[in-house]
């Protein structure tokens, strides 16, 4: 595929809203996740959560504009704002028509959703607040970024469980690749820290309920790992093409978007197929789509679910697809550190990966301890390690068996 | 509460909450949308307030008509009196 170059970054994790702060937790493996005290969740199975703080000292959205939306609409406001920034574009100067927002997102706004619905049971139904009906909604945050910056290109809102917000990076490349817009948005926001979007998560059965020790929880690949641990927090990246690049003053290129590939399992609505084979030919797909051989990937930044059937079914399509070459690539999961965004997870992983091409260096897996012959995978673990990455691959997998993979380059 | 000040301090009360704005910013013959940028949902979250704290209802017919603070000022004073 023709290269779209990523020129900016908003973050806003539990391991930082400023990037180099981000970074330097991402560096160090520091843990994020905590044990979730916003709420009582003592008789949920698992308990445990990466969290945002310090959201307001970034935040330049009205009280007033608060009142009507929802903690994710928030958090994509503010790393809009920080990516629009990073990536020193002046929305002013620019063809508003020509601009697009592509977000994604799985579980929608619950913290203002399950407020309001405690009130209709309360109060009848005129206790609800009548902005509930744009409040809660997967698309819900794509309407405030336009709102807010004036944005009438053509945009759209995936959701694909925790392989959401890559799938919208995704689309988003092909449409700047058919002329549609000059530059994109795109990224994704996740508030899973609630009680009902909690419940539900737990109901997954895919948490982890290593709950006396949250920042050990979370452990990919390794071979007591349990599940994931979930993380609230939003990303945003802006794409644009080759001749906008060369031509805008200022514009620096974190890495290209080269490939892209998606495929579904067909098999279950929860677990992954035992066969990963449409994950192995989403991967084929990504790289055929970039044109390279599988020895020219230097870096996996992988799905890592933390359950027993997701990672070894990631273990073996990488092994299908890269063969021999597969226990040389080095593979990790950094969201391991900062808890699992779902449809938010995979723009953390693009930024992540672009800091690592840049900065040369692999971002840790971390709490890998025993290691599992079914996840036999060269893995970077606990801390980071230096290395030039030319191209790199990320792996997301969302339930319903979900598959995607995207490939970067360094510039 | 049935004189028009009673009311006009209700009802700034309960602008200032819904709109989380400062009392001063409500200019009461000004339109709602081009002083505050009240849109319809905001108007609806006003009229539910307002039976909330008055118990009384606007209509749908009278929420059309409203264009400023002094309207439903105006709304409110026929029916408290």
């Amino acid at each position: 595929m023709e290269k779209i170059s990523i020129t900016g970054l908003g973050i806003v994790s539990p391991s930082g809203i400023d990037k180099r702060v981000f970074w330097a937790n991402i560096k160090a493996g520091r843990s994020a996740v905590e044990k979730i005290e916003r709420f009582d969740a003592s008789l949920y199975p698992s308990r445990i959560a990466g969290h945002v703080r310090e959201l307001e000292g970034y935040s330049n959205v009205s009280s007033r504009l608060l009142k009507k939306i929802d903690l994710f609409s928030h958090m994509a406001l503010v790393a809009s704002q920080l990516c629009l920034d990073d990536a020193k574009i002046n929305l002013t100067q620019e063809n508003l028509k020509r601009v697009g927002i592509f977000m994604g997102n799985a579980i929608g706004g619950w913290l203002y959703a399950e407020t309001e619905l405690r009130d209709m049971y309360l109060e009848g139904r005129e206790g609800v607040s009548p902005f509930m009906a744009s409040a809660w909604f997967p698309a819900a945050p794509q309407g405030q970024i336009s709102i807010h910056y004036g944005i009438k290109g053509f945009s759209k809102t995936i959701v694909a469980d925790r392989a959401s917000s890559l799938m919208a990076i995704g689309y988003a490349a092909r449409t700047i690749i058919r002329g549609k817009c000059d530059f994109i948005l795109a990224g994704g926001m996740e508030a899973p820290v609630t009680p009902y979007a909690l419940l539900c998560c737990n109901t997954s059965g895919m948490l982890s309920k290593n709950n006396d020790n949250p920042k050990g929880a979370y452990r990919p690949f390794d071979r007591n790992r349990d599940g994931l641990a979930i993380a609230e927090g939003a990303g945003v990246l802006t794409l644009e093409g080759q001749t906008r690049v060369k031509q805008r003053e200022g514009a620096h290129v974190y890495a290209n978007i080269i490939g892209y590939g998606t495929t579904t399992d067909a098999v279950n609505r929860i677990t992954p197929s035992p066969d990963a084979k449409q994950l192995a030919n989403a991967i084929k797909i990504a790289l055929g789509d970039a044109m390279l051989k599988t020895t020219d990937i230097d870096y996996i930044c992988a799905d890592g679910a933390g359950s027993q059937l997701g990672d070894a079914t990631e273990t073996k399509a990488i092994q299908d697809v890269f063969g021999e070459y597969a226990s040389k690539i080095i593979v990790s999961a950094p969201k391991s550190i900062y808890g699992n965004m779902l449809g938010a997870s995979g723009v953390l992983d693009v930024i992540t990966t672009c800091l690592a091409i840049e900065h040369s260096m692999v971002p840790p897996t971390i709490n890998y301890e025993t290691p599992d012959p079914q996840c036999d995978l060269n893995l970077c673990i606990n801390k980071a390690q230096e290395k030039v990455i030319k191209n790199a691959m990320i792996i997301n997998r969302g339930r319903g068996g979900i598959n995607c993979v995207l490939i970067l380059q360094k510039p | 509460m049935n004189t028009q000040t009673e009311i006009e301090t209700k009802l700034k009360s309960i602008f200032k909450k819904v709109l989380d704005i400062q009392e001063n910013e409500i200019v009461p013959g000004a339109r709602l949308d081009e002083s505050l940028g009240i849109d319809s949902t905001e108007m609806v979250e006003i009229s539910v307030v307002i039976k909330k704290e008055l118990g009384i209802i606007l209509k749908d017919n009278e929420l059309k008509k409203i264009h400023s603070f002094n309207d439903i000022v105006g709304i409110l004073k026929n029916r408290t009196s």
